[in-house]
């Protein structure tokens, strides 16, 4: 054991903190982990493993600012004194007296190490469940406890940091990988993945190797016993271009192997999308009951429809718009997005022409006014999503349980806000449907950024209700949210709140000081603010000091130009046969 | 035969740092006896030269921590320290410190708690009248003897000492007197006290003492801020054995205690009291223990006053 100091008898020594005077040559770090041993005749030895979470230097004993002068000339001796202060993780036995100054300090290593970040109380029935989490500063593996990711304890993870400092999305991907490949998850080859896709075009070369993974890095995964390999088992989706012919995914950079996604209207009423097109659910109270009536009205109307196109029989001819067609039996054919407004407007508000009444079993009820708004809305999201439900072609929309594929990358970052509020809310609510009837038994991961947009602190929505519901209820029906954002503060409670694992990565200084980072302590609040790219801040449930960790470098690419191209004979085969 | 606390404050009296020269005595048989070793009489100056390595500052402390008293008699519990920084490589540090308790009056080291006090007879046996003079120099010799044990396990460089040159060493030695208690001019020669300028000395004239022939001259501090002060103030007398290489130690000194005068701001003995020394003597405080929990002690042990 490396001795780097004693107990400081100047300050108080606590159960719970203490300072430490380093000595000589020792070196004591932020981040590093120390073991102290007291002695009680009555109780016996006690070991206090502790987490240095404050440094300092100072020149002791001189009482004036400018004394500093003198003492680089020369001119006056002066004593360093370099104190460290340590927050107690854990004591063993668990007797809470403090420990005498004066005691040795050791550095915590190898077993100390793991007994001070309780990786030996990380294990189940069937053996550890320390998953790797990236690098501590002294260069070990950090681990969380699989159990209070994957439900069995606890579930969920909430990554918050400023974006631009490739924090959030690398670090989920990062877990992800550990999640899928450490083994450490029993039925990792049951478990799927559905990651959303934001900004750019970040998350589409995940099945490719990156160009930029030096040796280094290499060697860290080794290290984490994960493969240096991009993920294996992805497929991409992607939204179909508004305008051309055809369905053709939207996407710029990577132009194989994405695949368009849809719904058809029959599949929108069936499943009952309508209402995440009505984001502003709150605005007006009564427009909650017509969005639902009309929702389950819609559903009535699809059933028994296969589709793509939506039949309906109660529409007058005088009242078509052009390109709507008659099918066999006299009934109407809404052949897109457009065409279903259209008729709710009918049935709603009555013929455009003169101030008609609608179909009294549409309206139930409800004010003109109401009405009106609703059409508004619908009518202002045909822009918006008329290319993603559409009635020419079957629905194709994308379906992270089905299909051999088990990381699912669905892209949102060329919809509007309303069209990725839309694919969010139906994707979840489907997804969460499906586990709550048992037709999937794998776990599914969820990672979405910006939940600050999907889960407002101050609004009600749909889609914040789903996500509300998968962060109470998703962790029994294994449904894990890795929710990122750049501000906490803004997410709602509840969703924040339910996430037993919380990675904070660079944060604005503002938002560090709001109540939602008071799990960590001071100095890394401070710390947060300075955070390298590539480091985050990890609080988990059953260690009681956050910790900062490295991840390594990823090792599939994130944009085209780090893709490592495959020239050889075989990959070109495939390519071209 | 039993020691009782009889008292854990001193009441006594300390020469004040700023004593006048004007109310000094002469020195025994000067000025009669006052030598110029240079010429002619006049504030002289010298060239910078860097400090020679090692340098070494010595000094010493002491503190009266209690009186006993065992129905007769009085002894007196203080406790001295003395330490040694060295200058090197463009670093002031601490060399060594020595800190001792003794007992002036004690027949046999006294054991409180963990204090040993060990015995120091007084010499001559206890005067008539006040005693308290008599175990207070017993104190101070006490002291003085330390600083003349860590003074004489340092070789080589240039010694400096706080206070007149006393210990003999192969190797320079500087001492110096911040307070003047005595007179050494001549009247006719002391008007060149009141103008040397900061950074200026007075030639060197010849002291003896004790058997021992020393050089010595004034030299004036720098006191901020420069301008009109009483004329003792910032003087200061070095003195060092009459030998070869005198006078330029006493260029040396030039150099050396200006650069090293304090700063009233910071300390109220400024100018004399040397920046190095302050620190030393901080230093040796804080190694003689803590003078409340050494009452305590006593007090347990010893029973109240």
């Amino acid at each position: 054991m490396e001795r780097v100091g004693v107990v400081l008898g100047s300050r108080e020594a606590t159960p719970l903190e203490f300072f430490v005077g380093v000595e000589g040559q020792g070196l004591l770090r932020l981040d590093d982990l120390v073991v102290v041993e007291g002695y009680h005749p009555k109780v016996g030895k006690v070991r206090y493993f502790g987490m240095v979470d404050h440094v300092a230097k100072v020149h002791e004993g001189e009482s004036f600012d400018t004394d500093i002068f003198l003492a680089v000339e020369g001119k006056i001796p002066v004593s360093l004194a370099y104190v460290a202060h340590v927050s107690v993780t854990r004591i063993l036995p668990e007797e809470f007296f403090p420990p005498d100054p004066g005691s040795p300090v050791y550095l915590a290593q190898g077993e100390d190490l793991e007994l001070a970040l309780y990786y030996d109380a990380m294990r189940n029935q069937r053996g550890s469940t320390t998953l790797p989490a990236g690098f501590l500063k002294n260069g070990e593996v950090a681990y969380l406890n699989l159990e209070f990711l994957n439900g069995v304890k606890g579930g969920h993870v909430n990554i918050s940091g400023i974006s631009g400092v490739a924090a959030k999305t690398s670090y989920a991907t990062f877990l992800l990988k550990s999640l899928l490949e450490s083994g450490v998850l029993e039925d990792a080859h049951q478990a799927k993945v559905l990651l959303f896709n934001v900004k750019g075009e970040d998350l589409l070369f995940l099945d490719k190797p990156n160009l930029r993974l030096s040796e280094e890095a290499r060697r860290d995964y080794e290290r984490l016993g994960l493969p240096p390999t991009p993920f294996g088992s992805v497929a991409f989706r992607a939204p179909p271009r508004k305008e051309g012919e055809g369905i053709l995914p939207d996407v710029e950079t990577r132009l194989e192997g994405v695949r368009a996604y849809h719904w058809d209207l029959v599949q929108f009423a069936q499943k009952g999308l309508l209402p995440f097109l009505f984001t502003d659910k709150g605005a007006l109270t009564n427009l909650g009951f017509l969005v639902a009536h009309v929702t389950e009205k819609l559903r009535r109307l699809a059933e028994g429809q296969k589709g793509p196109h939506l039949l309906v029989a109660d529409w007058p001819e005088g009242e078509l718009a052009e390109g709507i067609t008659f099918d066999d039996l006299g009934r109407v054919r809404l052949k897109s997005f457009s065409d279903l407004v259209r008729y709710l407007e009918y049935k709603l508000l009555g013929p455009e022409t003169g101030e008609g009444e609608g179909d009294r079993t549409w309206v139930a009820r409800q004010a003109r006014g109401t009405l009106e708004a609703f059409i508004r809305r619908l009518r202002a999201s045909v822009e918006n999503v008329g290319h993603l439900v559409r009635g020419d072609r079957k629905g194709h929309p994308p379906d992270p349980l089905e299909g051999g594929e088990q990381v699912h990358v669905v892209d949102l970052a060329k919809l509007s806000p309303q069209g990725q509020m839309f694919v969010v809310g139906s994707l979840l609510s489907d997804l969460f449907a499906k586990k709550e009837r048992g037709q999937y038994r794998g776990r599914v991961f969820v990672v979405l950024d910006e939940l600050n947009k999907y889960a407002p602190r101050d609004e009600e929505s749909p889609i914040k209700d789903v996500l509300l519901d998968i962060a109470e209820r998703g962790r029994s029906l294994g449904v894990i949210l890795i929710g990122a954002q750049q501000t906490a503060s803004e997410v709602e409670r509840r969703v924040v709140g339910n996430a037993a694992i919380r990675v904070v990565g660079r944060l604005d200084a503002a938002e560090a000081e709001r109540p939602e980072y008071r799990h960590l302590p001071p100095s890394f609040r401070q710390r947060a603010l300075i955070l390298p790219q590539g480091s985050v801040i990890l609080s988990q449930p059953e260690i009681p000091v956050p910790l900062l960790v490295r991840f390594p470098f990823p090792a599939w690419a994130t944009k085209r130009e780090e893709v490592l191209e495959d020239n050889s004979a075989e990959a070109l085969r495939r390519e071209f046969f | 035969m039993a020691w009782r606390l009889y008292a854990l404050e001193l009441s006594r009296l300390e020469g004040t740092a700023g004593e006048v020269l004007s109310g000094a005595v002469w020195e025994e048989g000067y000025p009669a006896r006052f030598e110029p070793l240079e010429a002619p009489w006049e504030a002289r100056r010298a060239p910078p030269v860097p400090w020679p390595e090692p340098l070494y500052f010595v000094d010493g402390r002491e503190r009266a921590e209690a009186v006993l008293s065992d129905g007769r008699r009085l002894a007196l519990l203080g406790c001295v320290a003395a330490g040694a920084l060295v200058y090197r490589q463009g670093n002031m540090g601490l060399l060594e410190t020595r800190v001792r308790r003794v007992g002036v009056g004690l027949e046999e080291a006294l054991r409180l708690g963990g204090l040993v006090y060990e015995p120091l007879p007084l010499e001559g046996g206890p005067g008539p009248g006040d005693p308290l003079p008599a175990l207070q120099e017993g104190l101070r010799k006490a002291r003085a003897l330390l600083e003349e044990e860590v003074a004489g396990g340092l070789t080589g460089g240039l010694l400096i000492v706080d206070g007149p040159v006393r210990l003999r060493r192969r190797d320079p030695v500087l001492g110096y007197i911040k307070t003047h208690w005595a007179r050494y001019l001549p009247e006719g020669k002391e008007a060149l006290l009141f103008a040397l300028k900061p950074g200026e000395r007075t030639p060197m004239f010849r002291v003896h003492r004790g058997g021992q022939a020393l050089a010595s001259w004034y030299l004036r501090l720098p006191l901020p801020p420069e301008g009109v002060r009483p004329p003792e103030s910032g003087l200061l007398r070095v003195e060092t054995p009459l030998q070869e290489g005198a006078s330029a130690l006493a260029d040396l000194s030039l150099s050396l205690f200006p650069a090293l005068a304090s700063h009233p701001v910071k300390d109220p003995r400024a100018p004399q009291n040397l920046l190095p020394v302050g620190g030393l003597e901080r230093e040796l405080a804080r190694r003689m223990g803590s003078r409340e929990v050494v009452g305590r002690l006593l007090a347990r042990h010893l029973g109240g006053g």
